[in-house]
């Protein structure tokens, strides 16, 4: 909200506090100033210059070539506007001038091979209207070489101010005030009403009448008769402005005044065009058209408050009028509505239109129902001064149940509790009176104070608290040096997280982050993805049901980049429906932790003493065992390397806790990859660590280290291609005696010579015993035992036999 | 005289010992000084004619003089010996070594890993909650009534009226005081949404963190306390801090901390808005209202409540100007952390 700190000045006096004081004290006590525009600093090189003449640009006819007199010296100027003539005074830029609008510098340029000194600016340009039609023509009797802040009287500073949505008294100049006045203990002075009224009553002219009480509880109005439409006085027109607003004509630059001057929306009815000369508040009953003043047909919801004449609709409540019944030129006679609409209701349509206005806004937050008449008596007054005409006699004011304002106890105690320090009764009070709260008695320990209807916001002892603490300055509120520590457990939910992350780095791995909205294509690869209602675009209409789409995005784009070799990794929740039925409860749907790691391009760079080396499915599957190691999982899990017929992956394994699968992943399917426009092989696995994290694990204990020898025995068979590693492996295990400690396959050998179908296996056995040295006759015998067990076994032939 | 003579040749050596080059320099000066007719053996013949009450002290001295010789001469020697064994080695040492790599955690963990450290320090314990929130959780306990403009503050991405993503953390305060009595004292870290249009300046996800603490005495100035002390160790020990006033819901006073803009100290730039003065958390005393929905009485308790977003934090700390980089996982960013 725009405040022109010259007008706010109308309601308190400032004498004596800087600018810097004021936006420096607003915004520690709530009301945050998020701009500056300060007129005196922002027009402080342009100046008044003389157009002593104009010739042709003689590269370019829309231009003119102007010489500009700016008080010592005449400049070369080109002018694009077609209204610079000969004579003129304008407002001049002289180079080195900042422009307002796009803030951009004006400097010595040539300009169709013809150098420029300077601009000759309009309207738009220096951001005083959206006029962009001209230049600004100035007033003949101007000293050329006048600051412009001094012949415009620019000299206001407008103060851009975030009001927060619990302070709807705040959103006019005079609620600003208020505040002001509190703060800096000064008064705040709200303009009297100096109404001169002609014989005729208002009650002959017009009628009201409210049939939905609940959501219309008060309901004001003002007739003006025989007033002249027409544009606006120039300090009206100023005062809008400056604030932003675009003057249409002098009634309804009014009703916007006196909005912005004290907060309560008004709205003028052309009164000849109310049927019946009546208003008729009351909600629809069923969903309806209406068009509104800037001609646009609305589809209303049942159960909108509408305002009606004795046939038709003519205004949205709080809203927007209709173009049935706006002030036009012709317009004579005029009702002012000044009511109280309830809040939510008039959210509920404002919300269901898509349309916020000034109006909607206020008073979806919740205006002041006891100001309707004094606001619609200041319309009317001020509108008899700028369009003449006489105010009807009386007022029409509907209030069937009053407001009462609250009654609220504010124990001192409480305070000094809440705050952690004691503020003297005498500021609590003073404070309290400023904001236009009334202390009823005071006792010991507690007062009594009633809370005006303006601030709907106040409601308990703690809401008075922070007026309180606000006011007097949280500053003021001291900072203790030292707090206490309750010596309890402490948890820690995401440590199990980190120690995933921790391996993951040990291992060489970069962490990413992705956005878990994605497109439906790719959160339905993985799984059964949950949609938002109100998605930002397609791209981002569902939520991700695995890590793996978005790390082959990841691995996509990097490629791109030229980034070819890419060891990732990323922790993240992922999301899957229960069931095809929608989500009614937290049981229908899943969030998961999940952990993925994705592998592709090189591992090893090739280096002048050492090859290059590719990732492969080994690699991943070293990698996996390496990490379950360092989270202390080894010897947990099992591989499985059942191919479930999933399509993203072709060569595909598990990890099982029991049966219970808790990872998977393998090498991503050439088909996945080209939706990707990768064409390299990638590996992925993912785990899912909220299932790790359930597994319990034994705490490690100290074994001391082998005190006899370890005896080391190789072998390699050749079997047929089709034999399985780990089942050989699995094999020598089983067989073996309990002196057979460790079973590795150190090597693999394909080759024509031992047969295109053959394969051979090299394994290396280690056999110890813990209390004894072993004798070679029986390990000898052990051996030569597996060896005719498993060429038995696989039909397989020992090398070298 | 013959005092003056050791000494003369004391100092000869020295300066003949700082100059040798290589080994056959060496064995040359050691024919000089220590040879069968060398300097030193000369000398002792000129001892023989010294008379005897001076005859042990020079004995002495020149004792010392040929002892020192000898370790200075085959300490150099062992020197010059070892060089030339290293000569045998043909290893060109200027071959650069083999990398490994090493992986990185992400800024915003890392930043976040930072936050945690300090608060876990005062001790605070650390929990999580979900993101897919029901309304009840993410509005409704938190105060937020319903058709109340305070719900426009966080354009939300909804799954159906029920569900949203949440827009906060701070429904993990309700979680946690629903299933903990006081005290309570714990900061919830976690993913977050907003319905907002993609910019340099805002995403439609980011990170929080989250702080609560329950007790029966906690007071506002007891926040400040706990806040300025995590700003001035986050951010440093000299910085200038204000707390204004602000609004939320769930939480009654309500502030907002800055502190002086660490680019232009406080003199005003584009980071800050030319204010001098940057935002990094909102906070407050807990609203009575909340503690009524979670069953905690708000006479007997009362309790502080913070947040503040992580990549807005680590854009300031880095001088990242995109918060989109955060999530493209580029490698040539992920490495520069």
């Amino acid at each position: 909200m725009k405040i022109s700190l010259n007008w706010l000045k109308e309601y308190v006096d400032l004498k004596g506090i800087t600018t810097k004081e004021i936006i420096s004290k607003l915004t520690l006590a709530g009301l945050e100033v998020e701009d500056v525009f300060d007129e005196t600093e922002i027009y402080k090189n342009f100046i008044v210059g003389l157009v002593k003449d104009k010739q042709k640009h003689p590269n370019a006819d829309r231009l003119s070539l102007c010489t500009v007199f700016d008080g010592k010296n005449d400049l070369q100027v080109i002018c694009g506007a077609p209204n610079v003539e000969k004579g003129q005074n304008i407002v001049f830029a002289p180079a080195g001038t900042i422009i307002p609008k796009g803030n951009f510098e004006i400097t010595k340029a040539k300009i169709r091979g013809i150098e420029s000194n300077g601009m000759i600016c309009s309207e738009d340009e220096l951001l005083l209207s959206d006029n962009h039609e001209g230049i600004i023509v100035l007033d003949s009797r101007l000293k050329p070489g006048t600051k412009i802040t001094k012949a415009l009287g620019l000299n206001d500073v407008i103060l851009e101010i975030g009001i927060t949505p619990n302070r709807p008294d705040a959103l006019s100049h005079i609620g600003i005030a208020r505040d002001l006045a509190a703060i800096f203990k000064r008064n705040l002075l709200v303009p009297k009403r100096k109404l001169k009224e002609s014989k005729e009553k208002i009650k002959s002219a017009a009628a009201i009448e409210i049939q939905d009480t609940i959501n219309c509880p008060r309901y004001s109005a003002k007739v003006v008769k025989d007033v002249d439409v027409k544009e606006s006085p120039e300090w009206l027109k100023n005062r809008l402005t400056k604030i932003g607003l675009r003057p249409r004509n002098n009634i309804v630059d009014i009703t916007n005044y006196v909005m912005h001057e004290c907060g309560q929306p008004l709205h003028a009815f052309d009164l000849n065009l109310l049927c019946g000369n009546k208003i008729i508040v009351k909600s629809t009953e069923s969903e309806s058209v209406f068009v509104t003043l800037d001609s646009k047909e609305r589809k209303l919801p049942a159960g909108s408050l509408m305002i009606c004449d004795a046939e038709k609709p003519v205004a949205i409540a709080g809203i927007m009028g209709g173009e049935n019944s706006e002030i036009k030129d012709a317009t004579k006679n005029i009702l002012i509505e000044s009511a109280y609409f309830n809040p939510s209701v008039i959210r509920k349509t404002a919300k269901a239109l898509g349309l916020n206005t000034d109006a909607s806004y206020r008073f979806e937050r919740g205006t002041d129902p006891n100001n309707t008449v004094y606001a619609a008596e200041r319309a009317a007054q001020l509108i008899s001064e700028v369009a003449g005409g006489k105010i009807l006699n009386g007022v029409i004011d509907i209030y069937p149940v009053k407001i009462k304002e609250k009654k609220l106890r504010l124990r001192i105690e409480r305070i000094e509790k809440v705050l952690g320090y004691t503020i003297p009764l005498k500021s609590v009070s003073l404070i309290l009176k400023k904001l236009g709260f009334k202390i009823l008695s005071a006792s010991t320990g507690f007062i009594t104070v009633s809370i005006p209807a303006f601030r709907p916001d106040i409601e308990r002892e703690i809401d008075l608290i922070e007026e309180i603490a606000r006011i007097y300055g949280y500053d003021n509120i001291p900072t203790v040096s030292k707090i206490s520590i309750s010596l309890g457990e402490k948890n820690d939910s995401s440590a199990f997280a980190d120690k995933a992350r921790d391996a993951a780095l040990s291992l060489g791995f970069y962490e990413m982050i992705n956005n878990p909205l994605q497109s439906e294509e790719l959160s339905a690869l993985t799984g059964k993805p949950i949609k938002i209602m109100n998605p930002l675009s397609t791209d981002m209409e569902y939520l991700r049901t695995s890590l793996l789409p978005g790390a082959l995005t990841v691995v996509s784009q990097n490629i791109k980049h030229g980034e070819k070799d890419l060891q990732l990794f990323e922790i993240g929740n992922v999301f899957n429906l229960n069931s095809d039925s929608g989500i009614e409860s937290f049981k229908d749907f899943t969030e998961v932790q999940k952990f993925i790691f994705v592998l592709t391009g090189k591992i090893q760079q090739k280096e002048w003493c050492q090859s290059e080396k590719n990732a492969d499915i080994y690699v991943l599957k070293g990698l996996v065992h390496s990490f379950e190691c360092k989270i202390l999982l080894d010897n947990v899990l099992n591989d499985s390397y059942y191919h479930d017929g999933n399509s993203l992956f072709d060569l595909f394994f598990t990890k099982k806790f029991g049966d219970l699968e808790i990872g998977s992943g393998g090498r991503i399917r050439k088909e996945v990859l080209k939706k990707f426009d990768i064409q390299q092989d990638v590996f992925c696995f993912e785990f899912s660590l909220d299932e790790l994290k359930k597994i319990k694990i034994k705490r490690r204990k100290y074994t001391e280290p082998l005190k006899f020898p370890k005896v080391i025995r190789d072998f390699a068979f050749i079997f047929d291609k089709s034999v399985q590693c780990n089942d050989v492996e699995k094999f020598i295990r089983q067989q073996g005696s309990e002196l057979l400690k460790s079973v590795k396959l150190f090597d693999l050998f394909e080759n024509d010579s031992i047969g295109a179908d053959k394969k051979s296996l090299a394994f290396n056995l280690e056999y110890f015993s813990e209390e004894r040295t072993l004798t070679e006759e029986e390990v000898e015998r052990e051996f030569n035992r597996l060896i005719s067990e498993v060429t038995n076994k696989f039909n397989a032939k020992l090398r070298g036999s | 005289m013959l005092e003056e003579k050791i000494k003369q040749i004391t100092d000869d050596f020295n300066s003949d010992i700082k100059s040798v080059e290589d080994i056959q320099k060496l064995e040359e000066i050691r024919i000089k000084y220590l040879g069968r007719n060398g300097v030193v053996s000369s000398l002792f013949d000129e001892l023989k004619k010294a008379s005897n009450e001076e005859k042990p002290a020079l004995g002495k001295s020149l004792n010392l003089l040929r002892n020192k010789i000898t370790e200075d001469f085959n300490s150099i020697k062992t020197r010059f010996e070892s060089l030339d064994d290293l000569k045998e080695i043909k290893i060109d040492l200027t071959l650069p070594g083999t990398r490994r790599q090493i992986g990185s955690k992400h800024i915003l963990t890392q930043t976040l890993d930072e936050i945690k450290t300090i608060f876990q320090s005062m001790g605070f314990s650390v929990y999580e909650g979900p993101e897919l929130e029901s309304d009840y959780y993410n509005f409704e306990a938190l105060n937020f009534a319903p058709d109340h403009p305070a719900r426009d503050m966080q354009d939300t991405f909804f799954i159906n009226k029920d569900f949203v993503l949440r827009t906060h953390t701070s429904p993990v305060q309700i979680r946690l005081m629903e299933s903990h009595k006081p005290p309570v004292r714990a900061i919830m870290p976690g993913r977050v949404y907003r319905n907002e249009a993609v910019s340099a300046r805002s995403y439609c996800m980011f990170h929080q963190v989250e702080g609560l603490y329950v007790d029966t005495d906690v007071t506002f100035a007891e926040l400040k306390g706990t806040l300025v002390s995590f700003a001035k160790q986050f951010y440093g020990d000299d910085l200038k801090y204000r707390f204004r006033t602000s609004f939320f819901p769930f939480t009654e006073p309500s502030a907002e901390m800055d502190i002086t803009c660490f680019l232009c100290h406080g003199g005003g730039c584009k980071v800050c808005k030319q204010t001098g003065w940057l935002e990094i958390l909102g906070c407050g005393m807990v609203d009575p209202n909340v503690f009524k929905y979670v069953g905690y009485d708000s006479e007997k308790y009362t309790g502080y409540a913070f947040g503040m977003g992580i990549e807005r934090t680590a854009m300031l700390k880095y001088g990242i100007d995109d918060i989109r980089v955060f999530f493209e996982n580029d490698l040539r960013f992920l490495k520069q952390f």
